[in-house]
């Protein structure tokens, strides 16, 4: 079987989803999967049971590692806390996430170390969501005193789509509320990845660049293009694209880091590095790029394709897709298990099966290879392309946004392209300006005529009759 | 000389095109005022003139719920053009936190 990898995958998914809608005991689990190790064993020679006993083995692991997930250690935080208190801890610890301020607010992860009730003092371990009611300019590694109440989140709905679901899943179950800067001590020391903290004062230095050389709105979208960092974004763009289909020219996805891959290997190239070498620094600046961008799912997924491919390229092995989809996906999963049900993870790994899987089938239906290459021939490949990621997404677009953008494929043929140009544009613009500030200029008036282009086509487009209805 | 692939010199010949045209519609904007306008998103693309806006593209932007958009454009029709985004805040249904979010959606010309 050539894709036993992928499908060993796809049984690890189908057990991570059974383990969420079935309550089965995590030791029941465990000794199914002895005598199903015992029962592989014991068909070693015949091929196909034996594939049978992997394939449900998969199944198991993936089960158990959604349910290793959810228990939590000892001296977890929020076995401390009781269900409704009003009692004032202290918690040491440091940020584990980079800020976030929206509407004067500032929020983000933090990793509790410590914590103090009163005189009573113990180590602890655990993620807590605080949420200051002012901004603070605070940084991803600060080791901070922390003062407030801690709160369990409200469910809000019921289901999977719960805001308590949804926390816990990024592993954290407890809320903490700041209304005071006196509440926040600062400490002395620095915690958190050094590597983490390089990538984001990479980050902010190649915002600067942008927001230096080009207007606010063309910087917020270039930024988001670029860097991942939709922040800034103005809601009304956000929303317009959201109906047109194309919002996600603002994440950063596997164009971008096949870009970074290329621009990276093409400059290692010119100044006449090695291939080996070449390849090795280029997975590096990967790997960079995946922190720089927040290490988002579609990223990480990106980045796991491009390494493996880019392993292949050094081991002299071709790249099977399916199998570096796969591998991409259980690298996140194995991580965390939960990550399956992010919308993120579920839009990214969609549309570029379904780009793959459909793709080359309706060329070869259309007959498309008896064109000659030309423009003709790329209208038609961009219209497959584009039609085939949105038969992907459809489904989980409709049940999660409610909406159906029949126009997204003229859309996508119109704007995909654009914003291509624009984020070639924004690569260069980033490395002129970091290496050589007096070329900046040159691409920073392209990219702001490309983005005004782009966001007049993007309204106009979904002015069209029936361009977009809400189910 | 550098051995380099098709894709290579393509990308090579890509940056030279956009160095050129970023030269061209530079000098183009400073020459005439009028060009300047194609760099220069206008603020009607990321934001909705509040004055100018209608409550049924109010109503289909779903920023608001219904009867907010309603008393919005009521408020409008009562006491004439809005003069400053602060002025939201007289609107029944709009408080601090709904307005901090509102006044990066609106924006008065």
């Amino acid at each position: 079987m050539k894709r036993l990898f992928g499908l060993s995958v796809v049984f690890y998914c189908l057990g991570i989803i059974l383990v969420s809608f079935i309550r089965v005991n995590f030791w029941l689990i465990v000794v199914f999967g002895v005598i199903i190790s015992a029962a592989a064993g014991l068909n070693f020679r015949n091929n196909q049971v034996f594939t049978v006993w992997i394939f449900s083995l998969a199944l198991l692991l993936g089960a158990l590692s959604l349910k290793n997930t959810f228990a939590l250690p000892a001296c977890h935080i929020s076995n401390f806390i009781p269900y409704s208190n009003d009692a004032v801890y202290s918690l040491s610890g440091f940020i584990d996430s980079q800020p976030v301020t929206q509407n004067k607010r500032t929020a983000f992860i933090f990793r509790v170390q410590g914590a103090q009730l009163d005189n009573l003092k113990w180590d602890c371990c655990g993620k807590v969501l605080v949420k200051l009611d002012f901004p603070q300019d605070l940084n991803y590694a600060d080791s901070l005193m922390l003062q407030g109440v801690l709160r369990r989140p409200y469910g809000f709905s019921s289901g999977s789509r719960s805001y308590r679901k949804y926390l816990s899943r990024q592993g954290v179950y407890l809320l903490m509320r700041i209304k005071s800067s006196l509440q926040i001590i600062p400490q002395d020391e620095k915690s958190g990845n050094k590597l983490i903290i390089f990538a984001f004062w990479l980050r902010d230095k190649l915002e600067q660049v942008i927001q230096k050389y080009l207007p606010d709105l063309p910087a917020a979208i270039l930024s988001a293009m670029v860097l991942g960092q939709k922040s800034s974004v103005p809601w009304l763009v956000n929303n317009y694209m959201v109906k047109s289909g194309t919002v996600h020219i603002l994440v950063v996805s596997g164009f971008n880091v096949g870009v970074v891959a290329f621009i990276t290997s093409l400059l290692l190239k010119i100044i006449r590095i090695r291939r080996k070498q070449r390849i090795i620094l280029t997975i590096i600046c990967l790997l960079i790029y995946c922190l720089i961008t927040g290490a988002s799912n579609p990223v990480i997924r990106a980045t796991v394709m491009g390494v493996v491919f880019l392993s292949g390229h050094l081991l002299k092995r071709e790249a099977d897709i399916y199998n570096c989809l796969a591998c991409a996906a259980l690298f996140i999963l194995i991580i965390n298990p939960c990550q399956l049900f992010d919308l993120g993870f579920q839009l990214s790994f969609a549309s570029v099966l379904a780009i793959v899987s459909f793709y080359p089938r309706m060329k070869s239906f259309l007959r498309l290879d008896k064109y000659k290459p030309g423009p003709l021939r790329f209208i038609y490949e961009g219209c497959l392309v584009s039609l085939s990621a949105w038969l992907g997404t459809m489904g989980i677009i409709a049940y999660n946004f409610r909406i159906i953008s029949p126009v997204t494929v003229l859309a996508n043929i119109l704007i995909v392209p654009l914003s291509t140009l624009i984020t070639l544009c924004g690569f260069s613009l980033v490395l002129c300006g970091l290496f050589c500030p007096f070329l900046a200029g040159v691409f920073s008036t392209t990219i702001s005529f490309l983005v005004t282009l782009l966001l007049n086509i993007n309204s106009a487009v979904i002015k069209i009759p029936g361009a977009y209805f809400y189910l | 000389m550098l051995n380099f692939t098709p894709e290579e010199k393509r990308v090579i010949l890509f940056f030279l095109i956009i160095a050129f045209c970023g030269i061209t519609l530079n000098n183009l904007a400073k020459l005439n005022y009028r060009v300047k306008k194609l760099f220069c998103p206008p603020a009607n693309l990321a934001r909705i003139d509040l004055n100018k806006v209608s409550l049924e593209e109010l109503i289909k932007t779903r920023c608001l719920p219904v009867k907010t958009a309603q008393r919005i454009i009521v408020h409008r029709q009562e006491y004439g053009n809005f003069s400053s985004l602060e002025e939201l805040k007289e609107v029944k249904g709009i408080g601090e936190q709904r307005y901090e979010r509102l006044k990066e959606i609106f924006f008065i010309e």
